[in-house]
Protein backbone atom coordinates (compact mmCIF):
# COMPACT_ATOMS: atom_id res chain seq x y z
CA UNK A 1 0.00 0.00 0.00
CA UNK A 2 2.67 2.46 1.02
CA UNK A 3 4.46 1.88 -2.27
CA UNK A 4 1.41 3.15 -4.14
CA UNK A 5 1.67 6.48 -2.38
CA UNK A 6 4.32 9.06 -3.07
CA UNK A 7 5.15 12.68 -2.52
CA UNK A 8 4.58 14.66 -5.66
CA UNK A 9 5.45 18.27 -4.89
CA UNK A 10 2.69 19.10 -2.49
CA UNK A 11 0.41 16.21 -3.29
CA UNK A 12 0.60 12.91 -1.51
CA UNK A 13 -1.22 10.29 -3.53
CA UNK A 14 -2.78 7.26 -1.98
CA UNK A 15 -4.51 4.84 -4.27
CA UNK A 16 -6.59 2.29 -2.40
CA UNK A 17 -8.92 1.28 -5.16
CA UNK A 18 -9.92 -2.36 -4.75
CA UNK A 19 -9.43 -2.31 -0.99
CA UNK A 20 -12.18 -3.45 1.31
CA UNK A 21 -13.87 -1.02 3.55
CA UNK A 22 -12.60 -0.83 7.12
CA UNK A 23 -9.09 -1.32 5.89
CA UNK A 24 -9.59 1.72 3.63
CA UNK A 25 -10.08 3.88 6.64
CA UNK A 26 -7.16 2.39 8.53
CA UNK A 27 -4.82 2.80 5.58
CA UNK A 28 -5.92 6.36 4.99
CA UNK A 29 -5.59 7.22 8.67
CA UNK A 30 -2.14 5.74 8.71
CA UNK A 31 -1.18 7.93 5.77
CA UNK A 32 -2.64 11.01 7.40
CA UNK A 33 -0.76 10.25 10.61
CA UNK A 34 2.44 9.74 8.72
CA UNK A 35 2.24 13.11 6.99
CA UNK A 36 0.48 15.07 9.68
CA UNK A 37 3.29 17.64 9.86
CA UNK A 38 3.08 18.49 6.15
CA UNK A 39 -0.71 18.35 6.10
CA UNK A 40 -1.10 20.53 9.19
CA UNK A 41 1.33 23.13 7.85
CA UNK A 42 -0.49 23.21 4.54
CA UNK A 43 2.61 22.11 2.68
CA UNK A 44 0.90 19.11 1.17
CA UNK A 45 -2.52 17.69 0.42
CA UNK A 46 -3.32 14.03 0.64
CA UNK A 47 -5.37 12.70 -2.24
CA UNK A 48 -7.02 9.35 -1.60
CA UNK A 49 -8.46 7.46 -4.55
CA UNK A 50 -11.06 4.90 -3.55
CA UNK A 51 -13.86 3.03 -5.25
CA UNK A 52 -15.57 2.26 -2.00
CA UNK A 53 -18.62 4.43 -1.51
CA UNK A 54 -18.62 3.99 2.27
CA UNK A 55 -15.11 5.35 2.44
CA UNK A 56 -16.34 8.70 1.11
CA UNK A 57 -18.16 9.01 4.42
CA UNK A 58 -15.83 7.33 6.89
CA UNK A 59 -12.58 8.97 5.74
CA UNK A 60 -13.96 12.52 5.63
CA UNK A 61 -15.71 12.06 9.01
CA UNK A 62 -12.51 10.89 10.63
CA UNK A 63 -10.34 13.53 8.96
CA UNK A 64 -12.74 16.34 9.90
CA UNK A 65 -12.73 15.14 13.50
CA UNK A 66 -8.96 15.37 13.34
CA UNK A 67 -9.22 18.96 12.19
CA UNK A 68 -8.58 18.76 8.47
CA UNK A 69 -10.46 20.19 5.54
CA UNK A 70 -11.86 17.49 3.30
CA UNK A 71 -13.12 17.65 -0.23
CA UNK A 72 -14.74 14.72 -2.05
CA UNK A 73 -14.97 14.55 -5.81
CA UNK A 74 -16.61 11.86 -7.93
CA UNK A 75 -14.39 10.72 -10.78
CA UNK A 76 -15.03 8.09 -13.43
CA UNK A 77 -15.39 4.84 -11.51
CA UNK A 78 -13.84 6.06 -8.29
CA UNK A 79 -13.83 8.88 -5.75
CA UNK A 80 -11.09 11.30 -4.96
CA UNK A 81 -10.87 12.50 -1.36
CA UNK A 82 -8.58 15.46 -0.73
CA UNK A 83 -7.40 16.02 2.83
CA UNK A 84 -5.61 19.25 3.70
CA UNK A 85 -5.29 22.14 6.04
CA UNK A 86 -8.38 24.08 7.07
CA UNK A 87 -8.43 27.62 5.72
CA UNK A 88 -9.14 29.31 9.02
CA UNK A 89 -6.05 27.68 10.52
CA UNK A 90 -3.85 29.63 8.14
CA UNK A 91 -3.87 32.76 10.28
CA UNK A 92 -3.39 30.83 13.58
CA UNK B 1 9.37 -43.01 31.22
CA UNK B 2 6.64 -42.50 33.56
CA UNK B 3 7.93 -39.17 34.49
CA UNK B 4 8.78 -38.29 30.87
CA UNK B 5 5.36 -39.19 29.71
CA UNK B 6 4.06 -37.19 32.45
CA UNK B 7 6.24 -34.29 31.41
CA UNK B 8 5.12 -34.62 27.82
CA UNK B 9 1.58 -34.56 28.86
CA UNK B 10 2.11 -31.48 30.86
CA UNK B 11 3.79 -29.77 27.92
CA UNK B 12 0.90 -30.55 25.64
CA UNK B 13 -1.50 -29.27 28.14
CA UNK B 14 0.54 -26.09 28.59
CA UNK B 15 0.83 -25.58 24.83
CA UNK B 16 -2.90 -26.02 24.36
CA UNK B 17 -3.43 -23.62 27.14
CA UNK B 18 -1.12 -21.03 25.52
CA UNK B 19 -2.89 -21.37 22.22
CA UNK B 20 -6.22 -20.86 23.87
CA UNK B 21 -4.85 -17.84 25.68
CA UNK B 22 -3.49 -16.39 22.43
CA UNK B 23 -6.78 -17.05 20.72
CA UNK B 24 -8.52 -15.18 23.50
CA UNK B 25 -6.08 -12.30 23.25
CA UNK B 26 -6.49 -12.07 19.49
CA UNK B 27 -10.22 -12.13 19.86
CA UNK B 28 -9.96 -9.43 22.45
CA UNK B 29 -7.77 -7.27 20.20
CA UNK B 30 -10.12 -7.75 17.24
CA UNK B 31 -13.06 -6.80 19.36
CA UNK B 32 -11.33 -3.67 20.61
CA UNK B 33 -10.21 -2.75 17.09
CA UNK B 34 -13.79 -3.08 15.94
CA UNK B 35 -14.97 -1.00 18.83
CA UNK B 36 -12.47 1.71 17.92
CA UNK B 37 -13.41 1.51 14.26
CA UNK B 38 -17.02 1.95 15.23
CA UNK B 39 -16.10 5.06 17.14
CA UNK B 40 -14.29 6.29 14.03
CA UNK B 41 -17.54 5.77 12.17
CA UNK B 42 -16.87 2.69 10.13
CA UNK B 43 -18.11 -0.88 10.09
CA UNK B 44 -16.45 -3.60 12.17
CA UNK B 45 -13.95 -5.82 10.43
CA UNK B 46 -15.16 -9.08 9.09
CA UNK B 47 -12.99 -12.08 9.93
CA UNK B 48 -11.78 -12.52 6.38
CA UNK B 49 -10.94 -8.82 6.01
CA UNK B 50 -8.07 -8.84 8.37
CA UNK B 51 -6.42 -12.09 9.29
CA UNK B 52 -4.28 -12.51 12.36
CA UNK B 53 -1.05 -11.51 10.61
CA UNK B 54 -2.30 -8.37 8.98
CA UNK B 55 -3.88 -7.41 12.28
CA UNK B 56 -0.38 -7.08 13.68
CA UNK B 57 1.20 -5.82 10.44
CA UNK B 58 -1.27 -3.02 9.85
CA UNK B 59 -1.21 -2.05 13.51
CA UNK B 60 -4.78 -0.75 13.63
CA UNK B 61 -4.64 0.15 17.31
CA UNK B 62 -1.51 2.18 16.74
CA UNK B 63 -3.10 3.98 13.79
CA UNK B 64 -6.27 4.72 15.65
CA UNK B 65 -4.39 5.85 18.75
CA UNK B 66 -2.36 8.28 16.69
CA UNK B 67 -5.49 9.51 14.93
CA UNK B 68 -7.18 10.00 18.26
CA UNK B 69 -4.26 12.09 19.37
CA UNK B 70 -4.95 14.37 16.41
CA UNK B 71 -8.68 14.39 17.15
CA UNK B 72 -7.95 15.48 20.71
CA UNK B 73 -5.50 18.16 19.58
CA UNK B 74 -8.06 19.44 17.17
CA UNK B 75 -10.75 19.45 19.85
CA UNK B 76 -8.48 21.32 22.24
CA UNK B 77 -7.70 23.91 19.59
CA UNK B 78 -11.35 24.22 18.59
CA UNK B 79 -12.30 24.65 22.20
CA UNK B 80 -9.68 27.35 22.67
CA UNK B 81 -10.94 29.18 19.60
CA UNK B 82 -14.55 28.81 20.69
CA UNK B 83 -13.70 30.17 24.11
CA UNK B 84 -11.90 33.09 22.48
CA UNK B 85 -14.79 33.78 20.12
CA UNK B 86 -17.20 33.54 23.03
CA UNK B 87 -15.13 35.98 25.09
CA UNK B 88 -15.00 38.44 22.18
CA UNK B 89 -18.72 38.14 21.60
CA UNK B 90 -19.48 38.56 25.27
CA UNK B 91 -17.30 41.67 25.39
CA UNK B 92 -19.05 43.14 22.37
CA UNK B 93 -22.42 42.16 23.81
CA UNK B 94 -21.69 43.78 27.15
CA UNK B 95 -19.99 46.95 25.99
CA UNK B 96 -22.26 47.71 23.05
CA UNK B 97 -23.78 51.16 23.22
CA UNK B 98 -27.11 49.66 22.26
CA UNK B 99 -29.43 47.37 24.15
CA UNK B 100 -29.41 43.82 22.81
CA UNK B 101 -31.90 41.12 23.73
CA UNK B 102 -32.38 37.61 22.54
CA UNK B 103 -36.03 36.66 22.69
CA UNK B 104 -37.58 33.26 21.99
CA UNK B 105 -40.69 32.43 19.96
CA UNK B 106 -42.92 32.84 23.03
CA UNK B 107 -41.55 36.37 23.49
CA UNK B 108 -39.60 35.30 26.55
CA UNK B 109 -36.23 36.89 27.14
CA UNK B 110 -33.39 34.41 26.85
CA UNK B 111 -30.59 36.87 27.42
CA UNK B 112 -29.98 40.61 27.38
CA UNK B 113 -26.92 42.79 27.75
CA UNK B 114 -26.05 45.35 30.40
CA UNK B 115 -27.07 48.30 28.24
CA UNK B 116 -30.52 46.85 27.72
CA UNK B 117 -30.91 46.51 31.49
CA UNK B 118 -29.76 50.07 31.98
CA UNK B 119 -32.23 51.34 29.37
CA UNK B 120 -35.42 49.50 30.13
CA UNK B 121 -35.14 47.25 33.12
CA UNK B 122 -35.64 49.23 36.25
CA UNK B 123 -35.23 47.17 39.32
CA UNK B 124 -36.44 43.85 37.89
CA UNK B 125 -33.98 41.26 39.13
CA UNK B 126 -35.07 38.15 37.24
CA UNK B 127 -35.22 39.01 33.55
CA UNK B 128 -34.41 35.78 31.76
CA UNK B 129 -37.50 33.70 31.15
CA UNK B 130 -39.94 36.57 31.49
CA UNK B 131 -41.95 38.09 28.67
CA UNK B 132 -40.27 40.97 26.91
CA UNK B 133 -43.44 43.07 26.79
CA UNK B 134 -43.77 42.69 30.54
CA UNK B 135 -40.18 43.68 31.34
CA UNK B 136 -39.48 46.20 28.57
CA UNK B 137 -42.89 47.72 27.83
CA UNK B 138 -44.43 47.31 31.27
CA UNK B 139 -47.65 45.73 29.97
CA UNK B 140 -49.44 42.42 30.58
CA UNK B 141 -50.01 41.31 26.99
CA UNK B 142 -48.15 41.81 23.71
CA UNK B 143 -48.70 45.29 22.22
CA UNK B 144 -50.51 45.76 18.90
CA UNK B 145 -47.45 47.05 17.17
CA UNK B 146 -44.43 44.98 18.11
CA UNK B 147 -41.40 44.56 15.85
CA UNK B 148 -40.47 41.26 17.52
CA UNK B 149 -43.85 39.72 16.70
CA UNK B 150 -43.67 41.08 13.16
CA UNK B 151 -40.23 39.55 12.70
CA UNK B 152 -41.47 36.17 13.95
CA UNK B 153 -44.50 36.29 11.67
CA UNK B 154 -42.97 37.78 8.55
CA UNK B 155 -39.58 36.07 9.05
CA UNK B 156 -37.68 39.23 8.24
CA UNK B 157 -35.94 42.11 9.96
CA UNK B 158 -38.11 45.00 11.13
CA UNK B 159 -37.04 48.55 11.81
CA UNK B 160 -39.04 50.80 14.08
CA UNK B 161 -38.06 54.41 13.55
CA UNK B 162 -39.41 55.73 16.78
CA UNK B 163 -41.13 54.24 19.76
CA UNK B 164 -41.58 55.53 23.28
CA UNK B 165 -41.11 53.14 26.17
CA UNK B 166 -40.99 54.13 29.79
CA UNK B 167 -40.50 57.77 28.88
CA UNK B 168 -37.57 57.18 26.55
CA UNK B 169 -37.53 57.28 22.78
CA UNK B 170 -36.04 54.29 20.96
CA UNK B 171 -35.15 53.08 17.55
CA UNK B 172 -35.54 49.32 17.38
CA UNK B 173 -34.32 46.73 14.93
CA UNK B 174 -35.43 43.13 15.25
CA UNK B 175 -33.91 40.35 13.20
CA UNK B 176 -34.79 36.70 13.03
CA UNK B 177 -32.59 34.30 14.96
CA UNK B 178 -32.23 31.08 13.03
CA UNK B 179 -31.11 27.71 14.31
CA UNK B 180 -28.87 25.32 12.41
CA UNK B 181 -31.72 24.00 10.31
CA UNK B 182 -32.59 27.54 9.22
CA UNK B 183 -35.92 27.78 11.00
CA UNK B 184 -36.60 30.79 13.19
CA UNK B 185 -36.06 30.09 16.85
CA UNK B 186 -36.37 33.63 18.12
CA UNK B 187 -35.60 37.29 17.65
CA UNK B 188 -32.60 39.49 18.26
CA UNK B 189 -33.79 42.89 19.32
CA UNK B 190 -31.47 45.89 19.27
CA UNK B 191 -32.68 49.08 20.92
CA UNK B 192 -30.99 52.41 20.52
CA UNK B 193 -31.87 55.23 22.89
CA UNK B 194 -32.51 58.30 20.73
CA UNK B 195 -34.14 60.42 23.43
CA UNK B 196 -31.28 62.90 23.57
CA UNK B 197 -30.77 62.91 19.83
CA UNK B 198 -34.41 63.66 19.27
CA UNK B 199 -34.43 66.42 21.83
CA UNK B 200 -31.35 67.99 20.23
CA UNK B 201 -32.96 67.74 16.81
CA UNK B 202 -36.14 69.36 18.04
CA UNK B 203 -34.17 72.14 19.70
CA UNK B 204 -32.35 72.69 16.43
CA UNK B 205 -35.61 72.84 14.49
CA UNK B 206 -36.94 75.24 17.06
CA UNK B 207 -34.02 77.61 16.74
CA UNK B 208 -34.11 77.36 12.96
CA UNK B 209 -37.78 78.22 13.07
CA UNK B 210 -36.99 81.13 15.32
CA UNK B 211 -34.28 82.39 13.02
CA UNK B 212 -36.53 82.17 9.96
CA UNK B 213 -39.37 83.89 11.78
CA UNK B 214 -36.93 86.52 12.93
CA UNK B 215 -35.79 87.41 9.45
CA UNK B 216 -39.29 87.50 8.06
CA UNK B 217 -40.60 89.54 10.94
CA UNK B 218 -37.77 92.04 10.79
CA UNK B 219 -38.52 92.74 7.14
CA UNK B 220 -42.28 93.10 7.51
CA UNK B 221 -42.17 94.98 10.76
CA UNK B 222 -39.89 97.58 9.34
CA UNK B 223 -42.12 98.13 6.31
CA UNK B 224 -45.27 98.33 8.44
CA UNK B 225 -43.89 100.70 11.01
CA UNK B 226 -43.92 103.76 8.75
CA UNK B 227 -47.47 103.48 7.41
CA UNK B 228 -48.71 102.74 10.91
CA UNK B 229 -46.87 105.77 12.22
CA UNK B 230 -48.55 107.89 9.56
CA UNK B 231 -52.01 106.56 10.40
CA UNK B 232 -51.39 107.34 14.03
CA UNK B 233 -50.03 110.79 13.28
CA UNK B 234 -52.84 111.83 10.95
CA UNK B 235 -55.50 110.45 13.25
CA UNK B 236 -54.05 112.49 16.10
CA UNK B 237 -54.02 115.60 13.88
CA UNK B 238 -57.66 115.06 12.95
CA UNK B 239 -58.55 114.67 16.60
CA UNK B 240 -57.13 118.13 17.24
CA UNK B 241 -59.33 119.75 14.55
CA UNK B 242 -61.92 122.15 15.98
CA UNK B 243 -64.90 121.03 13.92
CA UNK B 244 -64.82 117.25 14.50
CA UNK B 245 -68.01 115.94 16.01
CA UNK B 246 -68.15 113.83 19.15
CA UNK B 247 -69.11 110.85 16.98
CA UNK B 248 -66.09 111.40 14.71
CA UNK B 249 -63.82 111.78 17.75
CA UNK B 250 -64.92 108.41 19.11
CA UNK B 251 -64.12 106.76 15.82
CA UNK B 252 -60.76 108.49 15.61
CA UNK B 253 -59.93 107.22 19.07
CA UNK B 254 -60.67 103.68 17.92
CA UNK B 255 -58.33 104.23 14.96
CA UNK B 256 -55.59 105.55 17.25
CA UNK B 257 -56.03 102.70 19.72
CA UNK B 258 -55.91 100.07 16.99
CA UNK B 259 -52.88 101.68 15.36
CA UNK B 260 -51.15 101.66 18.73
CA UNK B 261 -51.96 97.99 19.12
CA UNK B 262 -50.56 97.36 15.71
CA UNK B 263 -47.32 99.08 16.50
CA UNK B 264 -46.98 97.28 19.81
CA UNK B 265 -47.26 93.98 17.97
CA UNK B 266 -44.61 95.21 15.58
CA UNK B 267 -42.45 96.24 18.48
CA UNK B 268 -42.73 92.69 19.83
CA UNK B 269 -41.82 91.22 16.48
CA UNK B 270 -38.83 93.51 16.16
CA UNK B 271 -37.68 92.71 19.65
CA UNK B 272 -38.02 89.06 18.89
CA UNK B 273 -36.31 89.28 15.56
CA UNK B 274 -33.50 91.60 16.44
CA UNK B 275 -32.08 88.94 18.71
CA UNK B 276 -30.17 91.68 20.42
CA UNK B 277 -27.07 90.53 22.20
CA UNK B 278 -27.48 91.34 25.87
CA UNK B 279 -25.38 94.12 27.28
CA UNK B 280 -24.19 92.67 30.56
CA UNK B 281 -24.14 94.90 33.60
CA UNK B 282 -23.98 94.39 37.30
CA UNK B 283 -27.65 94.66 38.12
CA UNK B 284 -30.25 93.86 40.71
CA UNK B 285 -33.02 91.53 39.59
CA UNK B 286 -35.20 92.92 42.35
CA UNK B 287 -35.03 96.29 40.63
CA UNK B 288 -36.11 94.69 37.34
CA UNK B 289 -39.08 93.12 39.12
CA UNK B 290 -40.11 96.49 40.60
CA UNK B 291 -39.89 98.14 37.17
CA UNK B 292 -41.96 95.44 35.47
CA UNK B 293 -44.60 95.63 38.19
CA UNK B 294 -44.77 99.39 37.80
CA UNK B 295 -45.31 99.14 34.02
CA UNK B 296 -48.14 96.71 34.62
CA UNK B 297 -49.83 98.61 37.46
CA UNK B 298 -52.85 99.59 35.30
CA UNK B 299 -53.51 96.00 34.24
CA UNK B 300 -53.09 94.77 37.78
CA UNK B 301 -55.56 97.27 39.13
CA UNK B 302 -58.17 96.92 36.40
CA UNK B 303 -58.16 93.13 36.60
CA UNK B 304 -58.49 93.11 40.34
CA UNK B 305 -55.34 91.13 40.94
CA UNK B 306 -53.53 90.78 44.21
CA UNK B 307 -49.76 90.83 43.91
CA UNK B 308 -47.69 89.14 46.60
CA UNK B 309 -44.06 90.08 46.43
CA UNK B 310 -41.32 88.24 48.25
CA UNK B 311 -38.09 89.84 47.21
CA UNK B 312 -35.22 88.25 49.05
CA UNK B 313 -31.74 89.40 49.82
CA UNK B 314 -30.11 88.33 46.61
CA UNK B 315 -26.70 88.88 45.03
CA UNK B 316 -26.15 91.18 42.11
CA UNK B 317 -26.05 89.43 38.76
CA UNK B 318 -24.41 90.10 35.42
CA UNK B 319 -27.28 90.57 33.00
CA UNK B 320 -28.93 92.96 30.56
CA UNK B 321 -31.37 94.98 32.72
CA UNK B 322 -33.75 95.85 29.84
CA UNK B 323 -33.96 92.23 28.78
CA UNK B 324 -34.45 90.97 32.34
CA UNK B 325 -37.25 93.43 32.83
CA UNK B 326 -38.83 92.22 29.61
CA UNK B 327 -38.69 88.58 30.66
CA UNK B 328 -40.37 89.37 33.97
CA UNK B 329 -42.88 91.67 32.25
CA UNK B 330 -43.90 89.01 29.71
CA UNK B 331 -44.37 86.31 32.32
CA UNK B 332 -46.27 88.65 34.61
CA UNK B 333 -48.48 89.83 31.79
CA UNK B 334 -49.35 86.22 30.90
CA UNK B 335 -50.24 85.55 34.53
CA UNK B 336 -52.44 88.63 34.65
CA UNK B 337 -54.10 87.70 31.35
CA UNK B 338 -54.71 84.18 32.66
CA UNK B 339 -56.59 85.66 35.63
CA UNK B 340 -58.42 88.23 33.51
CA UNK B 341 -61.95 88.94 34.58
CA UNK B 342 -61.98 86.57 37.54
CA UNK B 343 -59.24 88.17 39.57
CA UNK B 344 -56.72 86.19 41.55
CA UNK B 345 -53.31 86.11 43.15
CA UNK B 346 -49.93 86.48 41.49
CA UNK B 347 -46.92 85.75 43.62
CA UNK B 348 -43.49 86.98 42.61
CA UNK B 349 -40.40 85.96 44.49
CA UNK B 350 -36.64 86.32 44.26
CA UNK B 351 -34.33 84.01 46.15
CA UNK B 352 -30.61 83.43 46.51
CA UNK B 353 -29.73 79.88 45.52
CA UNK B 354 -26.12 78.61 45.60
CA UNK B 355 -24.75 81.88 44.34
CA UNK B 356 -27.42 82.43 41.72
CA UNK B 357 -30.76 84.18 41.86
CA UNK B 358 -34.02 82.41 41.21
CA UNK B 359 -37.08 84.36 40.20
CA UNK B 360 -40.46 82.66 40.53
CA UNK B 361 -43.78 83.94 39.24
CA UNK B 362 -46.83 81.98 40.33
CA UNK B 363 -50.51 82.46 39.60
CA UNK B 364 -53.66 80.66 40.67
CA UNK B 365 -55.21 80.81 37.24
CA UNK B 366 -56.59 78.04 35.00
CA UNK B 367 -53.24 76.35 34.37
CA UNK B 368 -51.85 75.00 31.11
CA UNK B 369 -53.04 71.66 29.75
CA UNK B 370 -50.33 69.01 29.30
CA UNK B 371 -50.59 68.98 25.52
CA UNK B 372 -49.82 72.71 25.41
CA UNK B 373 -46.92 72.68 27.85
CA UNK B 374 -44.31 71.63 25.31
CA UNK B 375 -45.51 74.22 22.81
CA UNK B 376 -45.88 77.44 24.78
CA UNK B 377 -42.30 78.49 24.02
CA UNK B 378 -42.82 78.16 20.27
CA UNK B 379 -43.11 81.47 18.48
CA UNK B 380 -46.71 82.23 17.48
CA UNK B 381 -48.17 79.60 19.76
CA UNK B 382 -51.09 81.25 21.45
CA UNK B 383 -54.45 80.24 22.86
CA UNK B 384 -55.62 83.80 23.02
CA UNK B 385 -58.16 85.24 20.56
CA UNK B 386 -56.91 86.90 17.40
CA UNK B 387 -55.76 90.42 18.16
CA UNK B 388 -55.16 89.59 21.80
CA UNK B 389 -51.92 87.63 21.69
CA UNK B 390 -49.29 87.04 19.04
CA UNK B 391 -47.74 84.08 20.83
CA UNK B 392 -44.32 85.70 20.99
CA UNK B 393 -44.08 86.58 24.69
CA UNK B 394 -42.63 83.34 26.01
CA UNK B 395 -40.43 82.65 22.98
CA UNK B 396 -38.82 86.05 23.53
CA UNK B 397 -38.28 85.14 27.19
CA UNK B 398 -36.71 81.82 26.25
CA UNK B 399 -34.39 83.47 23.73
CA UNK B 400 -33.25 86.13 26.17
CA UNK B 401 -32.60 83.61 28.93
CA UNK B 402 -30.68 81.42 26.53
CA UNK B 403 -28.34 84.33 25.87
CA UNK B 404 -27.91 84.59 29.62
CA UNK B 405 -26.91 80.91 29.78
CA UNK B 406 -30.14 80.15 31.52
CA UNK B 407 -33.49 78.68 30.69
CA UNK B 408 -37.09 79.04 31.67
CA UNK B 409 -38.95 76.44 33.67
CA UNK B 410 -42.66 75.92 33.89
CA UNK B 411 -44.84 73.85 36.17
CA UNK B 412 -48.57 73.88 35.76
CA UNK B 413 -51.64 72.07 36.90
CA UNK B 414 -54.97 72.58 35.22
CA UNK B 415 -57.40 74.22 37.62
CA UNK B 416 -54.69 75.05 40.16
CA UNK B 417 -52.33 77.49 38.50
CA UNK B 418 -48.99 77.98 36.83
CA UNK B 419 -45.48 78.64 38.05
CA UNK B 420 -42.70 80.05 35.85
CA UNK B 421 -39.15 80.34 37.11
CA UNK B 422 -35.66 81.06 35.89
CA UNK B 423 -32.22 81.35 37.39
CA UNK B 424 -29.44 83.81 36.68
CA UNK B 425 -25.91 83.16 37.84
CA UNK B 426 -24.72 85.68 40.38
CA UNK B 427 -21.49 86.81 38.79
CA UNK B 428 -20.45 89.38 41.36
CA UNK B 429 -20.20 89.59 45.08
CA UNK B 430 -22.31 91.80 47.29
CA UNK B 431 -25.99 91.63 48.08
CA UNK B 432 -28.69 93.97 46.82
N1 LIG C 1 -49.66 81.99 33.44
C1 LIG C 1 -50.28 81.32 32.45
N2 LIG C 1 -51.43 80.64 32.70
C2 LIG C 1 -52.05 79.97 31.70
N3 LIG C 1 -51.60 79.89 30.42
C3 LIG C 1 -50.47 80.53 30.12
C4 LIG C 1 -49.74 81.26 31.10
N4 LIG C 1 -48.65 81.78 30.50
C5 LIG C 1 -48.68 81.40 29.21
N5 LIG C 1 -49.77 80.65 28.97
C6 LIG C 1 -50.14 80.01 27.69
O1 LIG C 1 -49.02 80.07 26.83
C7 LIG C 1 -49.38 80.65 25.58
C8 LIG C 1 -48.18 81.36 24.99
O2 LIG C 1 -47.79 82.46 25.76
P1 LIG C 1 -47.01 83.64 25.09
O3 LIG C 1 -46.73 84.66 26.11
O4 LIG C 1 -45.84 83.08 24.36
O5 LIG C 1 -48.00 84.15 24.01
P2 LIG C 1 -49.35 84.98 24.24
O6 LIG C 1 -49.41 85.45 25.64
O7 LIG C 1 -50.46 84.12 23.78
O8 LIG C 1 -49.14 86.18 23.23
P3 LIG C 1 -48.18 87.44 23.46
O9 LIG C 1 -47.40 87.20 24.69
O10 LIG C 1 -47.35 87.48 22.24
O11 LIG C 1 -49.12 88.56 23.61
C9 LIG C 1 -50.52 81.53 25.92
O12 LIG C 1 -51.33 81.78 24.80
C10 LIG C 1 -51.26 80.74 26.99
O13 LIG C 1 -52.05 79.75 26.40
MG1 LIG D 1 -47.83 86.54 26.51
Amino acid sequence: MADKSGINLDVINLDIRGQICPACLLISLKEINKHKGLLRDGEANLIVKTDHRDATRTIPDAAIAMGYAVFVEKKKGYYEITVGRKDEDQKA
Amino acid sequence: MKTKKHENHTYIIESEDMERKNEMLLQYIKEKVNQLLQIMGTKPLRDEELNDESLIAIDPIGIIAESFEQVLDHLKESNRQLQLARDYLQAVFDTAGVGISIIDRDLKIIKCNEKQKELLVNGVSQIEGRHCYEVYCGIDSPPLICPAIETLEMERAVFLKEVTKKGKVFQIVTSPLRDRSGSISGVIEVSMDITEKKRALEAMCQSEKLAAVGQLAAGIAHELNNPLGNILGYAKLLLMEQDTTEFQKNRLEVIIEQAKRGSSIIKGLLEFSHQKMPVFERISLNACIELALRSLSDEIRSNNIEILTGLGTVPYVMADPKQMEQVIYNILLNAIQALEGKGGIVEIKSEALNGSVEVTIKDNGPGIPKEHLSRIFEPFFTTKPVGKGTGLGLSICAEILKKHSSNICVESEVGKGTKFSFRIMGGVTGNV
